[in-house]
């Protein structure tokens, strides 16, 4: 590691002032949801009504389609559809994060961990209001409530650490590259498909294990996922999600350290 | 004691919608080393803003700061602002900023007077607290009445202009950066901001004003510099520099043709180049 230079020092108190003004990242991300739905009568409940009917139609078809139980399929269908919402979105505003604040960058220094964090709460208030097609799901099909579910409260905590990162990460690249929105938008819409979120990681069969065990996404998932239909997730899962919260930081802090100077010259 | 100091500022900004981006970016990796290193082509175009300033601004200083449109005005003042990062130099900053550009901070058009009023003071370093201990002051100088309540979308330009006037000087900043704009708004608002302006300066012990107004400068400064293509040409009391800045102007008009060449709407010396460096070192 190198002396902390200037930069890295700048970046650190970023960073640190960025996570600790809570009080001001939970305002942007509770308005921004505000905003979004101003003059709509039932406002994010639009979020949770759209995933409402997604998952009742596809419940229904594909659990005859595969031939699954609908007591079974639905629940797990409906979990995996809330977290990938939460990733999926996240992602793609991570995106925009940045450039649609350019009039706010270029106004006033601000820490862009703040900025970061402000978009990943607001993508936690709608994983709330979508949650409640999930508990009417649960309770239709008697999912169990034991002392796993507790462990959804870890699971989304260490999500939203790598979320935060990822959102940097993604923020600053697309800044200076704009393709990587364009790109990131492909690959998102693949990996919808190629992640279990519809279907079930032992139904891809033993020889194609491997798209599944090297998906981070999967491991994303799975890490909310599991403690919410009543089971605790393979350790595995918790050693990669924490994994990546150690190194995304590490990466993330080091290319900040490099280039948070660049950014407004960049917008 | 606020003071300001600033040794050998340089300024470049990189201007990459010129090619696609990423592809030319992945070239340049797969093959720029060599080229680079061969004293190849550049990567792009870069435009220097500031180039080797140098300037300190002490207790008590009111500087004005001229010169042509792309001069760099704008640009030193973020970066006394901190907004803007040298590629190359020394900045010093004692006091609290508190810049005044032309818009405001986290404004949002659907939000309220008085939401945006809390979102822009959190930006500018208030507390909570602090901004609702000052908010009747915010109240009675924007003169909003029940618009406060109101989403600023229904707000007239001169109305938008009070409330974050209002805000902003509510700051009580130590450094005050104040960046043309201040002639929206009526007549009467006008004599009250300039009012409010020269109650700051009292309290607040520097301030930095870039303006094309003579008239401006003259009122509120006590010392000015003149920018010309990024770089300080002169630096003393207001009217020489005025004077001197006039005389420029009148030149540039005699001859369009080069003062046009010369200064890029962005920016000045416009130059095909490589960055000397990516990152301040």
């Amino acid at each position: 590691m190198p002396a902390m230079t200037p930069q890295y020092r700048i970046a650190a108190a970023d960073i640190a002032s960025g996570l600790s003004a809570w009080d001001m990242w939970g305002r942007l991300g509770w308005r921004e949801n505000k905003r979004r739905y101003r003059r709509t009568v039932i406002g994010p409940f639009w979020s949770t009504l759209s995933l409402a009917v997604f998952v009742v139609v596809l419940g229904v078809v594909w659990s005859r389609l595969w031939q699954q139980d609908p007591k079974d399929y639905m629940p797990y269908l409906t979990s995996g559809m809330v977290v990938w919402l939460l990733l999926s979105v996240t992602i793609s505003e991570s995106c925009i994060a940045f450039i649609n604040l350019e009039t706010l960058i270029k106004q006033v220094r601000v820490s862009y961990t703040l900025l970061a964090c402000a978009v990943v709460w607001r993508n936690v208030i709608v994983f709330f209001h979508n949650i409640l097609i999930f508990l009417l799901v649960a309770i239709y099909a008697g999912v169990a409530v034991n002392a796993a579910t507790l462990l959804v409260v870890p699971g989304l905590l260490l999500f939203c650490i790598n979320a935060v990162w990822v959102v940097l990460l993604l923020g600053i690249a697309c800044v200076r590259y704009r393709d990587i929105q364009q790109l990131v938008t492909t690959l998102l819409q693949v990996a919808m498909f190629v992640t279990p979120v519809f279907w079930r990681p032992t139904q891809l069969g033993g020889d194609l294990q491997f798209v599944v065990q090297f998906n981070p996404l999967y491991h994303f998932i799975e890490i909310v996922r599991a403690p919410l239909l009543g089971r605790v997730a393979m350790a595995e899962t918790w050693y990669v999600v924490a994994g990546m919260a150690v190194g995304g930081w590490t990466v993330v802090f080091f290319l900040f350290g490099r280039f948070r100077g660049r950014i407004p010259y960049w917008l | 004691m606020a003071s300001v100091i600033l040794e050998n500022i340089v300024t470049e900004f990189e201007i990459y919608g010129m090619r696609p981006s990423l592809r030319v970016a992945l070239l340049n990796r797969a093959i720029g080393g060599l080229l680079r290193g061969s004293g190849g082509r550049g990567r792009g175009v870069v435009v220097r803003a500031l180039d080797n300033v140098s300037l300190q601004i002490n207790h008590g200083d009111q500087l004005g700061i001229v010169g042509h449109n792309g001069a760099g005005k704008s640009t030193l003042l973020r970066v006394l602002a901190g907004i803007y990062e040298p590629l190359a130099g020394r900045i010093m900053v004692e006091g609290r900023v508190s810049p005044l550009f032309n818009t405001w901070p986290g404004i949002e058009h659907d939000d309220t007077g008085y939401e945006n009023a809390v979102t822009c003071g959190l930006f500018l370093g208030m507390s909570r607290a602090e901004i609702a201990r000052k908010m009747p002051m915010i109240e009675s100088f924007a003169e909003l009445g029940n618009y406060m309540a109101l989403p600023v979308k229904t707000y007239s330009a001169g109305m938008l202009v009070r409330l974050g006037f209002a805000v902003m000087t509510a700051t009580e900043p130590e450094i005050l950066l104040l960046d043309e704009g201040l002639g929206a708004g009526d007549a009467r608002f006008a004599a009250q901001a300039r009012k409010r302006v020269e109650h700051l300066i009292e309290k607040s012990s520097i301030m930095v004003l870039a303006s094309h107004s003579d008239d401006l400068i003259l009122q509120m400064c006590n010392r000015a510099i003149m920018l010309e293509h990024g770089r300080i040409v002169a630096d003393g009391d207001p009217k020489e520099i005025i004077e001197r800045y006039r005389e420029s102007t009148a030149k540039a008009a005699e001859q369009p043709g080069v003062e046009e060449a010369a200064n890029g709407e962005d920016g000045v010396g416009v130059a095909a180049t490589t960055p000397s460096a990516a990152v301040p070192a």
